[in-house]
């Protein structure tokens, strides 16, 4: 409602076109686009495929030793204090022992950082990076967080693919071939939204002696750490810190289903003192001293957190992830426009391809899930979000049922606009 | 005693290097590569600015060979004395949040409605225009609130208006988004009224917006309704916003009424910046929002709405679990529990006044009424090989493992910033000890000298 005074008031304000920029790449614009596409007067649930978010579903709820955990540590008043900037002691320590236990040396607690989410974590390291004329070399398909944040502190980004007939393994040489002496740092998500492969040990080690070769960090998003529930297991790129300098980005969000708590961290795996001696880490400190920091009640938690939960809690939930990855893996092979080249053995997501030529009107990934979600109250997210046109990314960490009804809505949608056979 | 079992665990501050680090491309090593990463200047630039590193300074000249505890009254944290603890009300609507199961999923940007109009029918209560749900952005912590909206208003060539003395933050946070900073001063003898004459003359046409913080930290006053009109209209005039910071709109112990910014939002477009992290005492709690007061609706045809909610959708948000708890937390806000606070804190102000009498170097010349800070002017011309306020307080710490903040550090030369916020023991035995470093460096009077003199021969 815009209501102009007499005379058309000249105020010295206004936007800031970078942040306009910026966010118009997120997930959560193309959802609400989406969202506000679908039709009222369906009765219909509206089925989410789109997000990346199962806390709401029953079956995907957290551990009740994390909720005790915080309840203790609002009670004892003990955490309604501010943090340090890198996270207090014991969220520290707890993180670093946590991230030890599959690895052959032992983190620092004094390398680790705590941050309001994974989210918070890219923000900071994103900024930090971001030094005149710097690029970073981002993957495509991508999350696109990194995107917007690139964009935002104005680091230019260059794609190599994740190849998808070498079940998502990096291209290797064109991460040679678009690096130069102003590429700062790569980054690799594994396990790997949105494309839902685990990366091997062989390739990670290769990955590691790429970005040693190029001079560059390795960014490794393990957010979903665990989440490998396929042929494949985790192995973390912690491994090849040796190799190459790596910042590991991680969080209590996935593997404990508490996206909402907001707990992540961000660590530096620095053997040799590159970062420590480049300057890079003293920037990195000093903007994380100048940013918010995750709650202090939430971090007090963190020691019971997680030393209270037992692995049948993680296995379990990852069996479940798995059925629903199975039940997706079926559905896809029904329909006829569209084919998974590589079945999901990680995270909470697929990649599948579009057949245009074989669908009636509809001319794109953003037309088909616009017209998906009117027609058929189902959200799926169009692969242009994350950097495949024509693709689309599907999350199947949902209640079963939900699961099932939605390819059935999905099957109805494409037969309605498949074209006819002459 | 572990690092967490002492009392200030939480107010230690990490290492932090004021210097610049130089950008450099080092070689591992066997020379096989050159790393291409390095420092980023903006980063050091900005962050020459916060107080962490006059604080840590100041700690690491206190010593454990001066056999007294190191009392911290440089900076401020209520919250780790059990004196100022929350109230009860408010840990229980976030252990029922917990329990429910309802704080764990992601939210929207702007936060969730129940929690936006929760904060809008919380500042309603003293305003003529009323707010709507959707003039209200969630942050993580007031500090948050500022990231977001210098980010939103960064453009090139802009610059802002900040008081001095002020609160450091901002100051970093202004560098790091690419604003040049401009400062007005908060005149001492006018009850740190801001010199609004001065405002004009800084002002000129690439200036986007003015911050007020009130009720006013460091200096403690709370702003009346004639000079806070007079902001307003001087704002108007230069056609810029007016960014209010009230966070400290609990923590009032004085005679004068807190006037919300809000209410000349008709003369000018406020933006409020708030939080639960004073009033409550919980800043580990990281809840603020952001308010737009503007019935006019400039904010929406500039844009700068667009900017903030688009900032907000790539940026961390406040946990899940504090937005909903949020509606309980604030309609159970307990005047009981505000006016214990705040009784506190005022028996603490009149404890210091009635010290600094007996201490004649040190002198309070208003007392604070509000937030949880005492300014003091340091009267170096009674003292002896004390050249400045730095000086003053590396000598204290040194000498009597007391940190007080000096007064430079918020842009305040030769002045000196005690918190008061803390158990009113540590105020009592920190004058004590500041009383015996003022009469040890006191200057020797004439006839004093000549008795020394005198003892000499």
């Amino acid at each position: 409602m815009e209501k102009t005074n007499g005379a058309n008031k000249r105020w010295n304000f206004g936007a800031n076109e970078v942040v306009e920029r910026s966010s118009s790449l997120s997930i959560r614009q193309y959802l609400e686009t989406l969202i506000s596409s679908l039709n009222v007067n369906d009765g219909r649930t509206v089925i989410p495929l789109g997000h990346g978010d199962p806390s709401p579903f029953p079956r995907f709820s957290t551990d009740p030793v994390a909720v005790q955990a915080i309840c203790d540590s609002v009670r004892s008043t003990k955490f309604n204090t501010y943090s340090s900037a890198s996270g207090i002691p014991i969220a520290r320590k707890a993180v670093a022992e946590y991230l030890s236990r599959d690895l052959s040396y032992q983190i620092s607690p004094d390398d680790v950082h705590i941050t309001a989410g994974c989210l918070q974590a890219i923000e900071i390291l994103i900024s930090a990076l971001a030094t005149p004329g710097a690029n970073i070399l981002l993957p495509r398909p991508s999350y696109p967080m990194y995107d917007s944040r690139a964009s935002f502190s104005q680091l230019e980004v260059r794609y190599f693919d994740l190849l998808q007939e070498k079940a998502w393994d990096v291209d290797l040489d064109a991460v040679e071939a678009l690096a130069d002496d102003k590429t700062v740092a790569m980054v690799l998500i594994n396990p790997c939204n949105p494309c839902g492969n685990v990366f091997s040990r062989q390739h990670l080690q290769k990955i590691a002696e790429t970005a040693s070769k190029l001079g560059i960090l390795v960014i490794a998003d393990e957010v979903y750490d665990h989440y490998a529930f396929g042929e494949k297991p985790f192995v973390s790129m912690a491994e090849f810190a040796d190799i190459v300098p790596v910042v590991l980005l991680g969080a209590i969000s996935k593997r404990w289903f508490v996206p909402g708590w907001r707990l992540g961290w961000m660590v530096t795996l620095d053997p040799h003192c590159v970062m420590k001696d480049s300057g890079f880490l003293q920037s990195l400190t000093n903007v994380i001293s100048m940013s918010t920091d995750a709650a202090t009640f939430i971090q007090g938690a963190i020691p019971d957190i997680i030393g209270n939960t037992k692995e049948e809690f993680f296995s379990s939930k990852l069996e479940m992830v798995r059925e629903c990855a199975e039940i997706c893996n079926e559905e896809i092979t029904k329909i006829p426009c569209i084919t998974c080249p590589c079945k999901p053995e990680g995270s909470m997501f697929t990649m599948v391809k579009l057949n245009l030529s074989l669908l009636e009107d509809i001319s794109d990934d953003l037309d088909f899930c616009y017209k998906l979600a009117k027609e058929e109250s189902l959200i799926i997210l169009p692969g242009r979000a994350v950097g495949l046109k024509n693709w689309l990314r599907i999350t199947f960490a949902v209640e079963l049922e939900l699961l099932i009804e939605g390819f059935s809505r999905l099957n109805n949608f494409v037969q309605r606009h498949s074209k006819k056979q002459p | 005693m572990s690092e967490e079992q002492q009392p200030h665990a939480n107010l230690v501050v990490p290492t932090f290097r004021t210097e610049k680090e130089p950008k450099t491309q080092t070689q591992n090593g066997n020379g096989r590569s050159v790393w291409r990463f390095g420092g980023s200047e903006k980063a050091a630039e900005a962050s020459t600015v916060t107080l962490r590193g006059v604080i840590f300074m100041l700690f690491d000249n206190c010593s454990k060979d001066v056999k007294k505890t190191v009392l911290p009254l440089g900076h401020g944290d209520p919250s780790v004395y059990s004196c100022f603890r929350t109230c009860i009300e408010a840990e229980d609507a976030v252990v029922d949040v917990l329990r429910s199961g309802k704080g764990n999923s992601y939210g929207p940007g702007a936060g969730i409605p129940p929690a936006r109009r929760a904060v809008a029918d919380y500042l309603n209560g003293d305003l003529p225009n009323k707010l709507s749900p959707d003039d209200i952005f969630l942050t993580a912590g007031c500090n948050q609130g500022i990231e977001i909206v210098f980010e939103s208003l960064a453009r090139p060539s802009a610059n802002i208006l900040l008081p001095r003395p002020g609160f450091p933050h901002y100051d970093a946070r202004a560098v790091y988004s690419g604003l040049e900073i401009r400062k007005f001063d908060l005149l001492p003898d006018r009850e740190w009224e801001i010199d609004l004459e001065g405002v004009e003359s800084i002002a000129d046409e690439n200036t986007v917006a003015i911050v007020v913080i009130n009720p006013n930290n460091p200096c403690g006053n709370v702003y009346s309704h004639d000079h806070l009109k007079k902001v307003a209209e001087t704002a108007r005039k230069l056609g810029i916003m007016v960014i209010t910071d009230e966070v400290y709109d609990r923590t009032i112990f004085g005679d004068n009424p807190f006037v919300p910014m809000g209410k000349f939002a008709s003369i000018v477009p406020v933006l409020t910046l708030g939080g639960i992290s004073k009033g409550w005492v919980v800043p580990g709690w990281k809840l603020g929002w952001i308010a737009l007061n503007d019935p006019e609706g400039v904010f929406e045809y500039t844009k700068v709405t667009q900017s903030i909610k688009q900032n907000l959708d790539i940026t961390p948000d406040p946990s899940t679990i504090i937005q909903v708890a949020l509606p309980e937390i604030l309609e159970k806000a307990d005047k009981k529990f505000f006016a214990k606070k705040n009784k506190i804190l005022k028996h603490n102000v009149d404890l210091v006044c009635d010290r600094l009498k007996d201490i004649p170097c040190v002198v309070c010349p208003k007392k604070p009424e509000s937030c949880t800070y005492l300014l003091t002017k340091l009267e170096l011309s009674l003292l002896e090989n004390i050249k400045d306020d730095i000086d003053f307080c590396v000598k204290l710490a040194r000498e009597e493992n007391l940190v007080l903040l000096p007064g430079e550090a918020l842009g305040l030369k030769n002045w000196m910033r005690i918190t008061i916020g803390v158990e009113a023991h540590m105020l009592e035995d920190a004058l004590e000890r500041l009383k015996g470093f003022c009469a040890r460096h006191a200057k020797k009077t004439e006839t004093e000298t000549e008795s020394l003199e005198a003892l000499k021969l």
